[in-house]
């Protein structure tokens, strides 16, 4: 990857120089530069730069251990990384207070605990939180934007239904519904379709995707199905044992190459006249 | 929209049958207990009696008198309003100040318990949490066993007790903290510091030399409330009445708390600021029912375990069930401490122990998983 100057903690001074893209400090929704991250003394992620253009759906994509849910738990500022900083909208993620962050910057993981006697609709109120003051009762606005996300999230016909009685995939679509009432401008997702069926997969992904494109929402989405991530994501971040091995829109970074450098397997990789959409076919596990 | 609406929009949840069966449940069990508390006893009347002194026109015309009463002497003289109370029936003075001051401190007990309970239940997220489970009881217990042993002064036992569940509760959040803390971490601090403190209580044991010392000890661990009085009541009322309006304005924390550390924080809760905030709250409510009733045990794990089986974990509903299931356990279970043995009363931590047991018995044959919320 290109150099890119660091930039200070104030919008205004990003002149970064030209690069690849048009100028990929000034699109970047999200910026890391010269992470470090890990727990404690050992160092799990550890590369110079990486931008989560603004707008665009990315995919960070890897094998188990590569640190893709490491990473994101530092663009979330869950995690403070050891070096370096990551940058949201020019601004330092770890010296924001948490409900100034939280309304810029959502995050959905691969499982929830949901508390049984809570139905969806409740769950997707909890969404306004960062909205919210101490005693502030539910403004029009809030309303407004829970229907908006119970409405996308297309769970209007459970919102009266408790979360005990959902099955896995309709209880992950209600916390998406919670994530969207949040109203974020940027949106994690720690690897969402993990433990769902492919008819509940699909759907949160299609969630996903609707949003950036009426929304114009970013989206930084873990994955492990490459498969998936190529369909769904505007760019790749293939990472291998911390680092970035790769960036870029799928059909450059999906190659026979990457599969075998770092995902271990040996693969035919075919590309769809139709959608220029690289297609997998795995043949087997590389020792 | 206005400041009164959005005051009762914010803090009252809407009542549907469960909770205002539990509601209207709670007042019908704390008025009866209490009429049966105040007639019977060493002073026997008859029910028309206790009516005619609970609403007794001197009491109530006269609020010089009813100051005196409420306030005490002392008070009443430096604020100005003292009444002499000889003016009074017999009647009146055995309800107004022995039988009525016990039943409404219990009922404070009970209601700062099961709040102080359910707010734990949610931080540790763990619905078998009782308000003692960050350490202090032991805390409390070591220091009233210390204040007696040392005979530093009965007048002390509270401030003590408060003292001491403080300290180890500090002492546990420090030995639980690591950048930061995590229910479970929590939870084993307090088993560590708990029974290091209950060593401790029990060495001073053997310090105590008179038994009616002993006697005193033990009440105090088991939770009695044989002789209190509107001292008492004053004691437990003031910090009740930051803790019930605090308590359901931390229902929504509380809530988002319950949906997972992760998922709070994704939300833009300052997760350990407000867990030691909720914290701090528990242990002020659970502090001031120890401090008149000493360690009245299993309160706060039944309540707010049996309310949420009626109302679910909506903490809105939840707590309003606690602030009125809480008392009519309490003044009931208190009912039973005093008249059931005839001559002899018992701690009514006891009474609550041998009530709580086989609810969780029961439980325990009915249900499959205690871990879910």
């Amino acid at each position: 990857m290109p150099e890119i100057p660091l930039v200070s903690t104030d919008a205004e001074s990003t002149d970064a120089t030209t690069t690849d893209f048009d100028d990929p400090v000034e699109e970047a929704a999200l910026l890391a530069s010269g992470i470090e991250l890990g727990y404690g003394e050992e160092i799990v992620v550890d590369f110079d730069d990486l931008v989560i253009p603004e707008g665009e759906v990315t995919a960070l994509v890897g094998p188990n251990g590569s640190g893709k849910s490491t990473l994101l738990k530092g663009l979330s500022a869950e995690l403070e990384p050891a070096s370096g900083s990551v940058l949201l909208n020019g601004r330092d993620v770890q010296q924001r207070p948490a409900k100034d962050l939280a309304r810029e910057l959502g995050l959905l993981d691969q499982e929830n605990a949901a508390p049984g006697g809570l139905t969806v609709e409740d769950l997707a109120t909890h969404g306004r939180y960062p909205h919210r003051g101490f005693l502030d009762p539910l403004t029009e606005d809030d309303r407004e934007a829970v229907e908006r996300a119970i409405d996308l999230a297309g769970v209007d016909h459970l919102r009266d239904t408790q979360l005990s009685e959902l099955s896995g995939g309709q209880k992950q679509l209600a916390f998406v519904a919670m994530t969207l009432a949040q109203d974020t401008d940027v949106l994690l997702l720690d690897e969402p379709t993990t433990y769902l069926d492919l008819h509940h997969q699909l759907r949160v992904m299609e969630v996903v995707r609707t949003l950036n494109e009426e929304r114009d929402v970013t989206v930084c989405v873990v994955l492990h199905d490459l498969q998936q991530a190529a369909r769904f994501a505007d760019y790749l971040v293939a990472l291998d044992d911390g680092a970035v091995y790769d960036w870029g829109p799928p059909e450059d970074v999906v190659t026979e190459q990457l599969l075998a450098d770092v995902f271990d397997v040996d693969a035919a990789v075919s590309f769809d006249r139709e959608d220029d959409e690289p297609r997998i076919v795995p043949r087997r596990a590389l020792d | 929209m206005s400041r009164q609406r959005r005051v009762r929009d914010v803090l009252l949840p809407e009542l549907d049958a469960q909770l205002a069966s539990i509601i209207g449940a709670s007042v019908v069990l704390v008025v009866v207990a209490g009429l049966v508390q105040i007639r019977y006893g060493a002073y026997e009347m008859p029910f028309e009696t206790v009516v005619r002194a609970l609403f007794d026109r001197v009491v109530w015309t006269n609020p010089d008198v009813l100051a005196t009463l409420v306030l005490g002497e002392n008070a009443a003289r430096t604020l100005g309003v003292y009444a002499d109370l000889s003016v009074l029936t017999n009647a009146t003075i055995v309800v107004w100040t022995v039988r009525l001051p016990r039943v409404l401190v219990a009922a404070f007990v009970g209601l700062n318990l099961a709040v102080s309970g359910a707010i734990f239940q949610a931080i540790t997220r763990n619905e078998l949490a009782s308000p003692y489970i960050l350490g202090v009881s032991s805390g409390a217990g070591v220091a009233v066993v210390f204040t007696l042993v040392f005979s530093l002064g009965a007048y002390l036992l509270p401030l003590a007790a408060v003292a001491g569940g403080t300290a180890a509760f500090l002492l546990v959040y420090a030995v639980a903290w690591r950048g930061g803390t995590t229910p479970v971490r929590l939870v084993l601090a307090g088993v560590v510091v708990g029974t290091i403190f209950n060593s401790l209580q029990t060495g001073l044991f053997y310090f105590i030399e008179s038994n009616g010392v002993m006697r005193t000890a033990v009440a105090w661990l088991a939770g009695s409330l044989t002789g209190v009085d509107w001292t008492d009541a004053r004691i437990v009322a003031v910090p009740t009445l930051v803790v019930v309006p605090a308590a359901l304005a931390s229902a929504r924390q509380l809530d988002v708390l319950l949906l997972g550390e992760r998922a709070a924080r994704s939300l833009g809760m300052s997760v350990e600021r407000i867990r030691f905030l909720l914290s701090a709250l528990a242990i002020l409510a659970a502090s001031a029912a120890v401090a008149v009733a000493g360690l009245v045990g299993f309160v706060g794990l039944v309540v707010p375990h049996a309310v949420r089986t009626f109302v679910g974990s909506d903490y809105r509903r939840l707590m309003t069930g606690c602030l009125f299931a809480g008392p009519a356990l309490v003044v009931v279970a208190d009912v039973v401490a005093r008249l059931a043995l005839g001559g002899t009363q018992v701690p009514v931590g006891v009474v609550t122990g041998l009530l709580g047991g086989p609810y969780f018995l029961l439980l325990l044959r009915r249900t499959e998983s205690f871990t879910e919320f």
